[in-house]
């Protein structure tokens, strides 16, 4: 089970006082430090290393499939990707894509976090049909959802050709095409929303709504003053990890329209792949993955100062 | 936990119906995939689509045994050894890092350090990469150090993709907890160990199980760096799936339904296990009071 | 390391292991490892060799194969090439990814070997000169150029690869409505010209009547078709025209090589020019005929994802009437679990353009692939590995690959008797193989495909029209060939 490896663990702390270097080591000014260090460590090998590197090669024009010594050549890449009119095409796509997909999350999720939110009996079972969908693979999610749109062969199609008399082609519009990639994210990952926010409600102490009826509030003031502030951070968190990943939404978009019609569903994290792994550019996928990364700080951290500020002023 | 929480109002089966109804439409698209388990190429293809057909088990079978391009006899397809890799690294890496994130959240939480929440953005931030960046230099690495193919080496490598995750989430149940208690207990005499052990840890286990659930969650589907980083005999499901996209006729949807279907076993079981620790676990962690 | 006593004690506990069966362990001189794709004709490679190979030097040699999933094969191989992993001794590749893994210093370079030993010049002689020219040449030769040196191997020419699967594409048909009285009157009727039935019949066939066909079946829900009433509609024709990889450009070039235009000619660079050429008249011309075909066919065409996968399964499912697919795509459509039509299909050459003789001009994009050497093995395991490909490049090896739903490059055996016999649109594949061309083989040939796919794709799904379209390819390959030092 999930917990019991932990108490295998010995712990760093001891109350002791040795000598040497294991007594400086366990000094409990230092334990914070120490307890820390597994994680770092990993981390650094597994993750902090390699970008780095892949930042150092962003300022070469080194490309993967050449024999050629990379060059140092400072910003160039940056300036190239900068003025690609190509790669603001992508941020735009993204943008509509990740826009689209997470506010749908949040209303599907949040509706369906209400549905769970009464106790029922056999409730447990029921979830778990809600709670699937973000198990598959994103390989087999997209997969089935091409087939679902598909025109001929596919379950929606036939369903929508019964009632319309035109042929159903949904990905053969950029717009078809954007919103057949957002339902099959959004389907996918609500789930993941409507846990934390089912999470908040469950916890609202039944005595306050208790309270409220007494009071004779309104429902839209219980949800307001009671509900709302119990899955406030939880629905915060939420939009917080879902624009991380699906900033990153890969597979699904290369599975149903490998980007098209034309580019109008290519991602940056598709264009990403692109320059990375079918034009070996190396060098100026690196430096694209750090603006990239740079734009999802930005906007992370003014996120969370925006969350920040807003808790302060209600405090 | 002692402590049971109390739902908003009770409901009735007439609710159980309406629920299972919105539910299952919902599952519709799961449901359907599993259905396509259970039929031949020509059924899954069929127009109108078909709900009743005569299932076969041919799918399934195909999972785990091919038949022989010259002899016509069956082969094992090594399928076996994929799920018993995916299981094990799964388990191992996500267990790994709720350890060593544990640790760290805990430190975080009791020993703050100056700048510390520069130090957890850093962690957070490892997880916005886009992945395709790092694959060159870890490629590279993993030849150089022998971790190629191996087990270990996709092994830390996800513990590492799940550490911001744990550290994050598991420090949010420490902020939790009373730290006036633990004070107590230390002047009682109570040792370091003794505390985290004692009162910390049993304070948050629903918290703890719903980190690991979440975790399997985001590692069990990984495909790219399986593809890349494991070799014959460490290949996970979801890169021996692929086989099933395209070859001699595109999609299987057939026998990529069987390994859906049989994929989705493990990790449906465990998240139905720990349910209750997921809802509570979530909750206890990040809402203020 | 540890890891494999981990493993075991693991293994041995769980119950998962049961099913696995231990890989036989040689003490083996030699191991050739290679990647391969995972389908019918690698896996018959392996299978055959284990059955019938010993090395002619005395080695003990194991082909250990690493069979990877086909839609990941290229991200696993390049990884692999790359990284300096040197994990392989043989690879199987796409023609296009000759360049870049040639200047990557990772794929073997044949010619001297080839030169001295007989046995490989015999060989390469009796492989056909269109598979010579595009899996095993680069800088990239024509056949034409390779033709006119008179000799092979060709001096001043690089050879790199061998056959592994030539493929080429053909038409798959229905021979139970393309063969119904009652439909060949009304077409002979109709279009004043016969509805191809027989292979004789498709080898007249050109673009003209392709739409004719496809008009011509186009048929709705309750319609009759060979004297059935439809339950659902019906389509005339397919061919490839999806935005991945490489499936449209296949078949648009072949529209293109027809009509008299060309692509850009990297066999006469750096003098070939992109613009001008690529956009030309007679490439927008024949861009345009390519997709006033693509209202004939089933809807999915509207979506830019008809790939060679979509209309071989809409084929399969008895939705279409004729499809433009690869042979290496046959095998599926006689088997009756696969396909609704096993017993009703046929094969013929893929239709042409009409030239002003009567004649028909059927060139077309190769596709198969090639597998090549790499770089850095010792001589020992480089001369077990020609032992490799001669084994395989045998008479006997090949027929047996045929007979296995292979494809074989060498002349001597296309034109064996039983050849054509074998299966059923081997007659096809042999005639369409002379028509053959390929795609450029640049290191940036996959930068120039994707542009050039994307493109393609708007046209297909009606956002521009066949010239905007080409002249953006134009462009964009005049700017990227002028960079690169490919033009001046």
């Amino acid at each position: 089970m999930a917990v019991l490896p932990t108490e295998k663990h010995t712990s760093p702390a001891t109350p002791h006082t040795r000598g040497g270097f294991g007594g400086w080591l366990l000094d409990p000014k230092r334990r914070g430090a120490l307890l820390v260090t597994p994680a770092i460590a990993i981390l650094f090998v597994m993750n902090i290393f390699p970008l780095m590197w892949s930042f150092g090669l962003s300022f070469f024009n080194y490309k993967a499939s050449s024999q050629r010594v990379p060059r140092f050549q400072g910003l160039e890449n940056y300036q190239d990707v900068l003025t690609d009119d190509k790669v603001w095409e992508r941020f735009q796509t993204t943008a509509i894509i990740v826009g689209s997909s997470v506010i749908l999350q949040l209303i599907v999720g949040f509706l369906l976090a209400l549905l769970f939110a009464k106790a029922f009996p056999m409730r447990r079972i029921v979830l778990m049909l809600v709670l699937t969908p973000m198990m598959l693979s994103f390989v087999s999610v997209g997969v089935f959802f091409k087939l679902f749109y598909e025109p001929t062969f596919g379950v929606v199609s036939y369903v929508l050709n019964k009632i319309s008399s035109e042929p159903f082609v949904m990905l053969g519009s950029p717009e078809g095409a954007i919103a057949g990639i957002v339902i099959a994210d959004a389907w996918m990952w609500s789930p993941f929303v409507m846990l934390l926010v089912l999470a908040g409600l469950v916890s609202v102490p039944k005595y306050l709504y208790e309270a409220a009826e007494i009071d004779r509030a309104s429902k839209w003031r219980t949800f307001r003053t009671i509900t709302f502030p119990y899955i406030k951070s939880l629905l915060l968190l939420a939009v917080l990890f879902r624009t991380i990943e699906t900033f990153k939404l890969f597979d699904i978009v290369y599975i149903i329209t490998e980007g098209g019609p034309g580019s109008s569903t290519e991602t940056i994290a598709v264009y990403l792949y692109r320059t990375a792994f079918q034009f070996f550019k190396t060098s100026q996928s690196s430096a694209l993955a750090y603006i990239v990364l740079f734009i999802v700080i930005v906007l992370t951290n003014l996120y969370l100062y925006a969350v920040n500020r807003r808790a302060a002023e209600v405090d | 936990m002692a402590r049971k929480h109390r739902e908003i109002g009770k409901a009735g089966w007439g609710y159980t119906a309406v629920a299972s109804v919105i539910g299952f439409i919902y599952f519709f698209p799961v449901f359907w995939i599993i259905l396509t388990a259970f039929k031949t190429r020509t059924d899954a293809l069929a127009v109108p689509p078909k709900l009743i057909f005569t299932p076969t088990f041919d799918n399934f079978v195909s999972v785990f045994y091919r038949a022989s391009i010259t002899t016509g006899t069956s082969q094992a397809t090594d399928m076996g050894l994929y799920f018993f890799n995916s299981i094990f690294i799964a388990f191992t890496s996500v267990g790994l890092a709720l350890i060593v994130g544990t640790l760290a959240a805990y430190a975080f939480s009791r020993y703050p350090l100056r700048g510390n929440d520069t130090y957890l953005f850093i962690i957070l931030t490892t997880r916005m990469m886009p992945p395709i960046v790092v694959i060159i230099p870890i490629f590279l690495m993993f030849r150089l150090s022998g971790l190629a193919g191996s087990y270990w080496g996709i092994i830390f490598l996800y513990t590492a993709f799940n550490i911001p995750f744990s550290v994050w989430l598991v420090k949010s149940f420490f902020d939790e907890l009373n730290p006036e208690i633990e004070d107590a207990a230390r002047m009682d005499g109570a040792t370091e160990r003794r505390v985290f052990f004692g009162f910390c840890i049993p304070q948050i286990l629903a918290g703890l199980s719903a980190t690991f659930v979440f975790g399997l969650i985001l590692t069990w589907n990984e495909f790219l760096f399986a593809l890349l980083l494991t070799g014959v005999e460490t290949r996970t499901v979801p890169v021996a799936m692929a086989r099933t996209l395209g070859g001699e006729v595109g999609v299987d949807y057939g026998l990529l339904a069987a390994i859906v279907t049989l994929f989705l076993i493990p990790i449906f079981f465990v998240t139905f296990l720990l349910q209750n620790q997921l809802l509570r676990g979530v909750t206890f962690g990040t809402v203020k009071k | 390391m540890k890891t494999p006593n981990l493993k075991r004690t693991l293994m041995g506990a769980t119950i998962l292991a049961a099913g696995l069966n231990a890989a036989p362990s040689f003490s083996a001189d030699i191991t050739i490892t290679m990647a391969a794709p995972d389908w019918p004709p690698t896996r018959f490679m392996k299978e055959h060799f284990d059955q019938t190979y010993t090395s002619p030097d005395g080695h003990t040699t194991t082909l250990d194969m690493d069979f990877i999933p086909w839609p990941s094969f290229y991200e696993r191989v390049a990884a692999s090439l790359t990284s300096g992993e040197q994990k392989y001794q043989m690879i199987v590749t796409d023609s296009q990814w000759l360049g870049a893994f040639v200047e990557g210093g990772y794929y073997l370079n044949l010619t001297d070997r080839i030169n001295e030993d007989p046995e490989l010049t015999a060989i390469m002689q009796d492989l056909h000169p269109a598979l010579v020219s595009a899996y095993s040449t680069y800088p990239h030769r024509t056949r034409a150029q390779l033709e006119e040196a008179g000799v092979v191997p060709a001096p001043g020419v690089n050879y790199y690869g061998f056959p592994q699967f030539p493929d080429t594409y053909v038409t798959f048909y229905r021979e139970d409505i393309f063969c119904h009285e009652g439909e060949m009157a009304a077409f002979q009727e109709k279009y004043g010209t016969n509805l191809p039935c027989t292979y004789e019949d498709w080898q007249d066939t050109d673009w003209e009547k392709w739409g004719q066909i496809g008009e011509f079946f186009l048929r709705e829900a309750g319609d009759e078709l060979a004297g059935e009433t439809l339950s659902e509609p019906f389509y005339g024709i397919a061919y490839q025209a999806g935005k991945g990889y490489d499936f449209s450009t296949m078949q648009i070039n072949a529209f293109i090589w027809q009509n008299g235009g060309d692509i850009w000619d990297e066999s006469k660079a750096p003098e070939a020019q992109a613009e001008g050429v690529v956009n030309s008249d007679a490439a927008v011309e024949a861009f345009d005929q390519y997709l006033s075909f693509l209202q004939y066919m089933p809807p999915v065409a509207k979506t830019g994802q008809m790939d060679i996968f979509v209309e071989q399964d809409l084929y399969m499912q008895g939705k279409v009437g004729a499809i433009i697919d690869w042979v290496g795509l046959g095998e599926p459509v006689l088997d009756p679990n696969a396909s609704t039509v096993h017993d009703k299909s046929a094969f013929g050459p893929a239709p042409g353009t009409r030239k002003d003789d009567g004649s028909i001009d059927r060139t077309g994009n190769i596709g198969g692939q090639p597998f090549v050497l790499t770089t850095w093995n010792s001589d020992e395991v480089v001369n077990e590995a020609l032992n490799v490909v001669k084994w395989w490049l045998h008479p006997d090896t090949q027929i047996e690959a045929v007979k296995n739903g292979g494809q074989s490059g060498l002349m001597s055996v296309m034109a064996s008797p039983e050849y054509n016999d074998l299966r059923p649109w081997n007659r096809a594949h042999v005639e369409m193989i002379d028509w053959q061309k390929d795609v450029w083989h640049i290191p940036e040939f996959f930068e120039m495909l994707t542009q050039q796919q994307e493109e393609f794709d708007k046209a297909i799904t009606g956002q521009i029209g066949a010239k905007e379209a080409l002249d953006a390819v134009a462009e964009f390959q005049q700017e990227l060939l002028e960079d690169i030092g490919m033009i001046e």
